[in-house]
């Protein structure tokens, strides 16, 4: 018995630095999201048009300062850079840049790294090089997290409203409703969704506006997102219909509404969330598979998707594969993140 | 056991029949099809469009539409495809082929992954084999097959097997891994926990009783019930691996059902669409039925039943 006890100690208090870790990897995402403008140096469109497809830029030390050196296009078929060591720029903290909206309301130009010059012409540094238009690839991460996220999270939240309402229904009313909204569950559960999503984008234009296309995602994510969600709710829902207190409150005369959502809804509620957090790398895939085949969030926006696109320029890819994958091991690390804690969570 | 046959029949001609039938609204309701486009080029009248439209039915309301379509279906007559300009069962059909190969070769691995690991798993019953099976678990779960199938872009990029040489093996099997990492979680953690659980039955325990070696009481006694879930949940797992396939291959650039699908959705060609939508939701409702059907065959009890 008490080696029992101890074996499940243990094996909780690891489970527990495990979701800890996720919860850091996830927290960290949160953050570029929020802070993208401030831990961006450059603006996600701006381009650069003597730097396209250019490697990261090295940083070099002259004693305990970072400098780089400005570069020059050697060869532009085969996009080789050299630098001029004769004048150096040092790489600081907190530059200003350009200006931007911190938190949406303040507008300010202070970014969290940047290179300093006094003549106001400096050399950009570029962590993770350059596109093919010669945009910063970092920055265009950073803002590409931001717009993936709320994408997923605004998905996540429409099915799950969606969801939870069928499966609310179906495990509280008559056999008839619940038979055949189960039915209708199994069969979304079953479908090649992926199929579906782009059978549903197949009716609307191409190209769309930034805000009509995410929009338009949400619409899909709802429409094929919610069975999950539908089914979970409804097996609580059935579990909880039995317990003293909600037979209690039906037979007080409460209304079916109110047992509901008074009695019923806040009893599952924890669970819900957690698969709701598990869904979350669900959308986020969805949405970078969308974009990567060119139906998603269009350029210039960048997401994590449509970055993904770069990798069809197979010399970039063979040349620098670490900074043209960076936001597939982005998304990789998202998805680690929320299973890591979905473990943890399960009972 | 007919009994069981006949209602999945039914089950999955009704799904079919709603799924093709919201597709087909949707798609008619947006407003906007393959002549569309016609409309911004200027050498082409207004008059000469709505001739178009009658001549592809287009300007019959929705319902006509769709029984007519529908009529045509039933006979494997999809109608024509209005970027290719061929049939579109034809042209299902030929791509399917690839997109098969590839599924089955996912499939193939995930389970040469999955079936021994667990096997193993419970025959020597140590932690170290566990811990490593649930990281296989994790590590497989968590990693989407769109970052895999990059990955294997970048690395056959890097064996520099060039643009030409796009149909050789070792692509197919990169494709096909790519492909199979979800399975393989789902597929481990669910004949390992099945097989677990089984272990822990009160036969198991009169096998062991009668001497049995403990791979005898493995093989004779704990597969067949495990085996159950797998079956449903590789029945389920088609769904998954025919939307993954739209992503594989176009990374990749295999030609393949889902290729043939972003460029129906990209030339917005609704009898395409339409034809895929069909051919994909009728194959995974065979793939459950079929997994159904062998749990029956498996499992007497579910056979008496005609559950």
């Amino acid at each position: 018995m008490s080696e029992h006890l101890s074996r499940d100690g243990f094996t909780r208090r690891r489970t527990d630095r495990v979701a800890v870790f996720g919860w850091l990897v996830i927290g960290l995402f949160a953050l570029s999201a929020v802070f993208a403008g401030f831990l961006a140096p450059y603006d996600h469109s701006a381009q650069s048009r003597s730097e396209p497809s250019a490697p990261a830029t090295t940083i070099h030390f002259s004693g305990l300062t970072p400098i780089i050196h400005p570069r020059r296009v050697e060869d532009p078929l085969r996009r080789t850079y050299t630098e001029d060591t004769s004048v150096a720029f040092s790489v600081g903290f907190f530059v200003r840049g350009y200006s931007y909206k911190l938190l949406g309301i303040g507008e300010t130009d202070v970014h969290l790294f940047g290179v300093r010059s006094t003549s106001g012409i400096a050399p950009r540094i570029n962590l993770l090089g350059t596109d093919q238009l010669g945009r910063d690839r970092f920055s265009r991460l950073l803002y590409a997290v931001r717009f993936s996220l709320i994408v997923a999270l605004s998905g996540v939240l429409v099915a799950c409203l969606v969801g939870i309402s069928i499966g609310g229904v179906s495990g509280y009313a008559g056999r008839l409703m619940d038979t055949f909204l189960m039915g209708a569950t199994d069969a979304m559960l079953a479908l090649p969704t992926l199929i579906l999503i782009l059978g549903v984008r197949a009716a609307f234009p191409l190209e769309l506006p930034m805000t009509r296309a995410a929009l338009l995602l949400l619409l899909i994510f709802a429409l094929t997102g919610w069975a999950e969600m539908a089914r979970l709710t409804r097996g609580l829902v059935l579990s909880l219909r039995k317990r003293e207190f909600v037979v209690a409150a039906v037979a007080l005369g409460v209304s079916q509404t109110r047992v509901l959502f008074r009695h019923i809804l806040p009893n599952i509620l924890p669970s819900l969330r957690t698969r709701a957090l598990l869904l979350l790398p669900t959308f986020l895939l969805a949405e970078v598979a969308l974009s990567y085949l060119g139906v998603g969030l269009q350029e210039p926006e960048p997401s994590l998707g449509n970055m993904l696109t770069a990798a069809s320029d197979l010399d970039q890819l063979r040349s620098q594969p670490f900074s043209v994958l960076s936001p597939a091991l982005a998304v990789l690390f998202f998805t680690l993140g929320v299973r890591l804690i979905g473990r943890s969570e399960r009972v | 056991m007919i009994k069981l046959l006949l209602r999945k029949c039914l089950q999955g001609l009704m799904m079919i029949l709603i799924v093709s039938a919201v597709t087909f609204a949707l798609l008619g309701f947006a407003g906007g099809d393959a002549l569309t486009q016609l409309r911004d080029n200027p050498q082409i009248s207004e008059k000469t469009i709505e001739r178009l439209r009658s001549v592809y039915g287009l300007d019959q309301p929705l319902p006509i539409r769709y029984f007519r379509w529908l009529s045509g279906a039933v006979t494997g007559d999809l109608g024509e495809s209005t970027y290719f300009r061929v049939p579109v069962s034809g042209l299902v059909w030929a791509r399917s082929v690839s997109t098969f190969l590839l599924g089955t070769a996912a499939f193939a691995i995930a389970l040469t992954f999955a079936v021994p690991l667990s096997l193993i798993g419970v025959r020597y019953n140590s932690t170290t084999i566990a811990a490593f099976i649930d990281l296989l678990i994790l590590v497989t779960a968590s990693t989407p097959r769109i970052v895999l199938a990059l990955v294997a872009l970048a690395l056959s990029v890097r064996l520099t097997l060039s643009a030409m040489d796009r149909s050789s093996a070792v692509l197919f099997w990169l494709a096909a891994s790519a492909l199979s990492a979800p399975l393989i979680s789902v597929f481990l953690a669910q004949l390992y926990g099945e097989l677990q659980r089984t272990m822990r039955e009160d036969f198991i325990k009169l096998a062991r009783a009668k001497g049995l070696s403990e791979s005898a009481v493995i093989f004779r006694h704990a597969v067949r019930p495990a085996l159950n879930p797998v079956l449903t949940i590789a029945g389920l797992s088609l769904g998954g691996v025919l939307g993954g396939s739209v992503i594989v291959e176009s990374v990749l650039g295999r030609q393949g059902l889902g290729t043939l699908m972003i460029s129906a959705v990209r030339a917005r060609d609704v009898p395409l669409v339409m034809g895929i939508v069909l051919f994909t939701s009728t194959a995974v409702w065979l793939g459950n039925a079929l997994g159904e059907l062998l749990q029956a065959v498996n499992d007497k009890r579910i056979r008496d039943l005609g559950l």
